[in-house]
């Protein structure tokens, strides 16, 4: 379905000179540097898959997404999407994709939701009992129904989201795009968001690409996960692996009373002592939050509490450096 | 004082990555003055004794107008009002500096950029081609560019009061281009304030917007000069004194009311 | 979908959404017919000391003034946004354009309207009712027609200038201060005749910035006074092709723009 090989991007970006003087000259003549954005990428997607798709701030991930949306054309290298090469045929293309971007809406701000969904049929001509399937479907699982007739602007967060989502797929893509869809919704929304993905790939076949920095939305959701940094992918597999390796360590960071001497709790390594404060990394497939402070509460009387996921800087650094994932927990 | 010229340095720094603004902006400058001399040259050949004034002073006022202008206004209007629209104003709310000095200091900062990037280049040409005049001597040198200081307090104060008063409208825009219409008119920017019918003129004489360009451009033609320029100063100063209270007050209010209803 | 249709639908769109913010609409309004009116008593008084500006006396810098703001007011209340690309592209809003099967030009230009050309339409409108009757003209049908094309011609040429000035946000990030600059010469035009003006700008605003065919050249065939230009008399009839060549030159920037767009990124 994608095929991407050697696809690399690269951009100028205008040097930026030293103190007064360089700026004074810049105002003259600038001078350019090359920066590589995506590095010889390459990987197939299948019709079907629902891929997470991850990597840190400024690592290359939506340049490489934009290649395969047709925004942006590669500098080199080989890109196909069912066949089309994106930036060649633009709006070919963008008939058979969808996408949601969790920042910004593609809903027009001020009129009712159903307006921007009739535009949008007309647009990509959708017809009209495909339309009206969609919408049925929309309502039962989206809820669409209760917020239809609301402008976008008076939407909630969670809300805006769904919109957004029947939004992308009113036109049946084959390929669906999201980008960091959950950010700042709650968790019954969040749910709600999952369950439908899965349910949109299962029934429907559409090819969805994850991306996101909450790693319950990957575990739920993707069968398949890409980790690119600095422009380049450095794991490209199962969730399986990942899950067992790097997805389960959690900290619980103890703040204790007063100053106690270290001590190993059950399913719990100490990671690291401060002060008054301990730091357990566990397995939560082993153990979980409750049951080790019952049991460290137990020893010595707790001050306070928190419990801390590895984000997916971390999670990425640790499969960067091909580590241990007891090390990730340092 | 810090502050100040951070704000100074980084109005520079701007500009520098922005190279082609700098040109555009001098362009622009050389366009005004390019303009106004067109329309005094015009008027004086069909009338050259209606005015008191010789054609190289009526250029020179309307072609200092001009530069003054690119200057003195630093749409101090627009930073407030985007920022309530956008929200942002809370984290310069949130900033240990109180908001009127802060907003001064940027401001000023803007205005003496732009005149110490661009003030010799777009003087020197306004001298060479467009017939800009010298003032009279060094002391109505002296007391032009004092008087310049004051006029940008004065209108940086109505912007600022605009800001404060109107940041409730959604669309601030044509309210401001209204006010400044009616600034810019009365100010004397590009029609010196005796030329005003009687009606008009009485009222231009009492209002404070001279102090924005009349006054120091008078001062500098030398049609204020001695004990009339200090009192023309005092009348700059007495204004921006009170448009600072009545701009500080404004805002004030502005600001009781977004931290009550949180913006 | 075709480009008029959907353009259509994005109007109705636009002018749904813009009915939303009624509340400012009286303000919006009343301010731009201040600022209007301030600005041409300012002309008023510097012509009403003198008997003219360079053979165009008061009611004939008047009818220049609203022919401008006519063709303007087409401009302002359908294309204004045009010059806020450049915010489009830093909010990466203008991607979505090019997410759709359809063309990112369009649904560019279909994206809003703005109330604020009504005001300039009824002073265009005002203003050149009584420079008629004050200048007692008499038009045929031919006159008629004509100011319409010119209005139209007008519009079109304000909206293909402003429309190459802001693609400069493609290469540069931001295009605010060119905007800036073309409008003040616009504005030059739009007060005085350009004939005040030495043999480089009435050039410039001619074949360089051509928004001297937004009112001066049409308002020299209207009021009779195409003598003034002599030799150049056909310029007084060109404005339609004028606006027509703009329309072509700045489909061809926006494609340049365009590729770089999408070989630049945002």
């Amino acid at each position: 379905m994608i095929h991407v090989e050697h696809l690399t991007k690269d951009y100028r970006r205008v040097k930026r000179r030293e103190g007064l003087f360089g700026s004074l000259r810049t105002l003259f003549s600038a001078e350019y540097e090359p920066l590589r954005a995506v590095n010889d990428l390459s990987f197939d997607i299948a019709e079907g898959e629902l891929v997470g798709y991850i990597g840190p701030n400024g690592a290359g991930k939506s340049t490489s997404i934009k290649m395969l949306c047709g925004i942006l054309v590669p500098s080199s290298g080989r890109i196909e999407v069912n066949g089309l090469v994106p930036h060649k045929n633009r709006m070919a293309n963008a008939l058979q994709i969808g996408a949601v971007f969790g920042q910004k809406t593609q809903l027009w701000w001020d009129v009712p939701v159903i307006e921007s969904l009739r535009l949008f049929r007309d647009i990509y001509k959708v017809p009209e009992p495909v339309y009206r399937q969609n919408l049925e479907m929309f309502n039962d699982l989206l809820g669409l129904h209760e917020f239809r007739d609301a402008p976008v602007r008076q939407l909630s967060l969670g809300q805006r989201m769904r919109a957004d989502m029947a939004a992308a797929l009113i036109h049946n893509p084959h390929l669906l795009f999201l980008d960091e869809p959950m950010i700042g919704v709650d968790v019954v929304v969040k749910e709600r968001l999952r369950t439908f993905i899965q349910q949109v790939n299962r029934e429907r076949k559409v090819t969805v690409i994850l991306t996101t920095h909450d790693m319950v939305d990957i575990e739920k959701v993707c069968s398949r996960i890409m980790i690119i940094d600095h422009g380049q992918i450095v794991y490209d597999g199962d969730l399986d692996r990942i899950r067992e390796r790097y997805g389960t360590t959690r900290t619980l960071v103890i703040e204790f009373e007063e100053s106690v001497p270290d001590f190993d709790a059950p399913h719990a390594r100490l990671a690291k002592s401060e002060g008054r404060r301990k730091w357990f990394a566990f397995n939560r497939l082993e153990t979980s939050p409750s049951a080790l402070i019952a049991h460290i509460s137990a020893r010595y009387p707790v001050a306070d509490l928190a419990v801390e996921e590895p984000d997916i800087e971390e999670i990425v650094r640790t499969v960067y450096r091909g580590g241990d994932p007891q090390e990730a927990a340092r | 004082m810090k502050l100040f010229w951070s704000f100074t340095r980084q109005a520079f720094h701007n500009t520098a990555v922005y190279r082609v603004e700098f040109w555009i902006r001098l362009v622009s400058i050389l366009l005004a003055m390019y303009s106004i001399r067109a329309v005094w040259q015009t008027l004086y050949t069909q009338r050259p004794d209606a005015f008191g004034l010789t054609l190289g002073q009526m250029v020179t006022y309307g072609v200092l107008g001009m530069a003054l202008h690119a200057f003195i206004d630093t749409g101090s209007e627009w930073y407030i009002a985007t920022q309530v629209r956008t929200g942002a104003i809370d984290t310069d709310l949130l900033k240990p500096i109180d908001f009127h000095v802060h907003m001064l200091a940027r401001n000023l900062g803007e205005m003496l950029f732009g005149m110490g990037v661009m003030a010799l280049p777009t003087y020197a040409i306004g001298y060479f081609v467009f017939g800009l005049q010298l003032p009279p001597d060094a002391g109505a040198a002296g007391l032009f560019a004092l008087s310049v200081l004051l006029g940008f307090l004065v209108q940086f104060h109505l912007g600022f009061l605009l800001g404060s008063v109107a940041f409730a409208t959604l669309d601030i825009r044509s309210i401001a281009w209204a006010y400044f219409a009616v600034i810019s008119f009365f100010s004397g920017q590009m029609v010196p304030l005796w030329m005003f019918p009687d009606g008009l003129r009485a009222v231009a004489e009492v209002l404070p917007l001279q102090a924005v360009y009349y006054i120091p451009m008078s001062i500098y033609i030398g049609t204020y000069s001695g004990p009339e320029a200090w009192s023309a100063l005092g009348f700059q100063a007495l204004w921006a004194l009170t448009l600072a209270g009545v701009a500080r007050l404004a805002w004030h209010q502005v600001h009781r009311r977004l931290t009550v209803q949180g913006g | 979908m075709n480009p008029i249709s959907l353009y259509l639908r994005l109007v109705r769109i636009a002018i749904k959404a813009r009915m939303q913010y009624r509340a400012d609409f009286v303000t919006g309004i009343l301010g731009v017919i201040v600022m209007n009116v301030v600005n041409i008593s300012l002309i008023g008084i510097l012509v009403s000391r003198f008997a003219d500006l360079n053979g165009w006396t008061i009611w004939e810098v008047v009818f220049l003034y609203s022919l401008w703001i006519l063709g303007h007011s087409l401009f302002s209340l359908f294309m204004w946004h045009i010059r806020t690309l450049e915010d489009y592209l830093v909010q990466g809003t203008f991607d979505q354009f090019l997410l759709r099967p359809a063309s990112a030009f369009v649904l560019f230009i279909g994206r809003e309207v703005q109330y604020l050309g009504i005001a300039d339409f009824a002073i265009g409108a005002s203003g050149m009712a009584l420079a008629y009757s004050n200048l007692r003209l008499t038009w045929g049908p031919v006159e008629w027609g004509f100011l319409v094309l010119a209005i139209l011609a007008g519009t079109l040429i304000e909206m293909t200038l402003t429309l190459m000035i802001s693609s400069i946000a493609f290469w540069t990030g931001r295009s605010r201060r060119a905007n800036g600059l073309v409008m003040q010469v616009n504005v030059m035009v739009q007060y005085y005749p350009v004939d005040i003006f030495g043999a480089f700008f009435r050039v410039l605003v001619t074949s360089v910035i051509p928004v001297a065919f937004m009112n001066y050249y049409p308002a020299l065939m209207l009021l009779g006074k195409v003598e003034h230009i002599g030799a150049w008399w056909p310029l007084a009839y060109a404005s339609p092709v004028v606006a027509l060549v703009m329309v072509g030159l700045a489909a061809g920037v926006w494609q340049l723009a365009l590729r770089q767009y999408s070989s630049a990124g945002g």
